[in-house]
């Protein structure tokens, strides 16, 4: 079995500074239909390098309401250390997020990040497969950004799955179109792509090709759970970025801590990027709820 | 243990509470802040009057199942259920981490299912020196032995807080529980046990509701509320407790400002402590510092003990003759 990596040491500081608290400006927050919204900012840290965000780490953005007194968890769906920009996608669900959608041109914001640890890239690949579901194809922008990077990546299955054609909407922002990334999308209603969930998709695919050296994969837990199920029958090697309630962000609460088998590992810290086996022997269980 | 502020303190916020000295009376709430390492990329943790740990078992404890935070209006509901890696694994792993990085005293947070296990957890701690304090916690309300009902029940309360004391020479403060009908007299039975300061408060019991499962939000049910919206209570029991006892208070409940905590000494607190209040903002507590230092000044007070308890209707002034305070 593949070992997720990851030693009882989730109390080790390195004493190097990962995270910060900024104010950044918003430059763009836009509908794209199914509640979905897509801002991005302009932050002075990541213009001036002075902080590197990596596909799959997340961003803590501060409301304005003090009533919400919790920051809101958000992953990094895209960086351009060029211009300094941050690009968050998120889903209105609740209170929190519709007051992030109200957020104008202009706005300044508080974030703190990145936090977590994130994807593993790996650089020299027959075959890669990544999946979403939903606002879970969140942190795959900037993922498949970075595994294009390397050209010894040959192929990238990417597999988008959602609710309806409105919800795929969120893809129009992805700019795919490297000749390595191949995209396969599914609807629960069929009105885009095909009538499957990621996790038939998935099997459909693995059916015609052979097993691929990687698969990433984000989404609601149900999903993530039947993609698990595929991956430890088939003894692929599996990545998955998970989703918890949290307070801190940082390690401090213990509020986001799941059970794996290597121990008790806390979501914003020790992920939210999981090797899937660190799971296995507590299937159906994932998200611990 | 007596209690005697040096004559002349080089900070405002020089403080001696429970006989240690502590350059500020700031400090972090169990819980929320781990072992004092997770907020150093925000400030330098030494630049606080002191950490208490996470709540330590003898045992590693997993916690409750489910989901564990749950937001609610100007609070936070916790289930976390004590999660923590065990005192050998503190001991081995998180100590050295602690004594590499921090320099200020650390107050160790204890926790047991029965009375035997607070004993022999505070048999450990006593051992170490890097803790300068130990506190006593008899009121999480999230673990069904021991926590909250020790607590909430006087003769309980009395024992665990008398054994534990048999010992330790480390100073001891007991942690109280709000969710008690009179927190006056759980007070007064730890300072007739021998503790040298009361902790509180610990969070209150509460409940959310997901309206579109229908079902509880908290895998526990049920979970301990805490933030801003609890403040008017800790007050009022700070208040209570400090005109009854004559041991100091460490006041804690829902500080997230540097008004908040001046509130607090009013009450009759004589140091302090911020939870919740970090994950909003993780620069808290420097802001508190900072601002506390400029209330002393604006208000020229040699010392922030001045205003310990000056919302009584005494001005306080019985209840720092009680603590050995200045003015
Ligand atoms: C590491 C991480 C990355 C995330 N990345 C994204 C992203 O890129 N885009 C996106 O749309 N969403 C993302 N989420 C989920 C997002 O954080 C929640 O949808 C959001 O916090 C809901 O807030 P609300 O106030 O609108 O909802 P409410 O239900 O009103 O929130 C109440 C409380 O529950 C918490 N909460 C509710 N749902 C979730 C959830 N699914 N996960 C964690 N906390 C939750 C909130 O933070 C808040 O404390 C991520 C979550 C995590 C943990
Ligand atoms: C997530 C969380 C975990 C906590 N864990 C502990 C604990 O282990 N031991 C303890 O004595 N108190 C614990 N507490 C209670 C706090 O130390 C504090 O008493 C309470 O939160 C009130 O202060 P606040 O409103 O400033 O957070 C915890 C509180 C929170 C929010
Ligand atoms: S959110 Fe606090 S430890 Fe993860």
């Amino acid at each position: 079995m593949y070992k997720s990596g990851i030693n009882n040491g989730n109390y080790k500081c390195s004493g190097k500074k990962t995270g910060f608290l900024e104010d950044v400006t918003v430059s763009e927050n836009k509908y794209l239909g199914a509640d979905n919204y897509l801002m991005k900012v302009f932050s002075e840290n990541v213009k001036k390098q002075v902080t590197n965000p990596k596909a799959g780490q997340f961003y803590m953005l501060k409301l304005r309401n003090h009533i919400r007194i919790l920051r809101r968890p958000i992953s990094l769906h895209s960086v351009n250390f060029k211009t300094g920009e941050l690009e968050f996608l998120y889903k209105v669900i609740g209170k929190g997020t519709e007051e992030l959608s109200i957020l104008q041109k202009g706005s300044i914001l508080n974030i703190q990040g990145p936090l977590g640890k994130g994807f593993d890239i790996y650089k020299k690949s027959e075959n890669i497969i990544v999946i979403g579901g939903g606002i879970g194809l969140a942190p795959l922008k900037q993922l498949i950004k970075e595994l294009l990077k390397y050209k010894e990546n040959k192929n990238i299955i990417f597999i988008a799955g959602g609710r309806n054609k409105e919800a795929m909407n969120i893809l129009e922002n992805f700019l795919l179109d490297s000749k390595r990334v191949s995209t396969f999308i599914c609807t629960d209603d069929g009105s885009l792509g095909e009538k499957l969930n990621i996790a038939e998709m998935l099997e459909k695919i693995l059916k015609n090709n052979k097993n691929p050296d990687i698969i990433y994969s984000c989404g609601p837990d149900k999903a993530l759970k039947a993609v698990n199920d595929i991956v430890n029958r088939k003894n692929i090697l599996s990545q998955i970025s998970m989703e918890e309630r949290m307070a801190c962000g940082v390690g401090a609460c213990v509020g986001c801590s799941v059970e794996t088998v290597s121990g008790m590992r806390k979501v914003c810290h020790d992920g939210p990027v999981f090797y899937s086996s660190i799971f296995y022997e507590n299937r159906g269980e994932i998200n611990g709820n | 243990m007596e209690i005697d502020i040096e004559k002349k303190c080089k900070s405002r916020l020089e403080t001696t509470f429970m006989g240690v000295k502590l350059q500020n009376p700031v400090m972090t709430g169990s819980g929320c802040f781990a072992f004092g390492l997770e907020y150093m990329d925000y400030f330098n943790p030494n630049k606080l009057g002191a950490i208490i740990t996470k709540g330590l078992t003898l045992e590693m404890r997993k916690g409750n199942n489910g989901i564990r935070i749950a937001e609610t209006p100007a609070g936070i509901l916790n289930s976390v259920g004590l999660e923590n890696p065990g005192i050998d694994y503190f001991e081995k792993h998180i100590l050295p981490e602690m004594n590499k990085y921090l320099n200020i005293p650390i107050v160790g947070n204890i926790n047991g299912k029965f009375i035997e296990e607070y004993v022999e957890l505070t048999k450990r701690l006593d051992k170490i020196e890097k803790i300068k304090i130990l506190e006593l916690n008899i009121s999480c309300p999230n673990v069904k032995d021991g926590g909250m009902a020790f607590g909430a029940n006087p003769e309980i309360a009395r024992k665990v807080t008398g054994e534990v004391r048999k010992v330790t020479k480390k100073p001891l403060m007991v942690k109280l529980s709000p969710n008690v009908t009179n927190i006056v007299e759980i007070a007064k039975i730890a300072e007739s046990e021998g503790a040298d300061g009361i902790s509180m408060i610990n969070t209150l019991l509460g409940m959310s509701i997901d309206v579109k499962t229908r079902k509880a939000v908290l895998g526990n049910i049920y979970g301990g509320l805490s933030g801003p919206a609890v403040k008017p209570i800790a007050l009022r029991m700070i208040h209570q407790v400090s005109q009854t006892v004559s041991i100091p208070i460490l006041g804690m409940g829902g500080i997230s400002n540097t008004e908040d905590a001046i509130e607090f000494f009013l009450a009759g607190a004589s140091a302090i402590s911020l939870g919740t209040a970090f994950f909003p903002n993780p620069m808290v507590a420097l802001e508190v510092i900072e601002g506390l230092e400029e209330y002393c000044k604006n208000e020229k007070l040699n010392n922030i003990s001045e205003i310990i308890g000056y919302a009584h209707s005494d001005n306080g002034i019985d209840y720092r003759k009680k603590l050995k305070l200045r003015k």
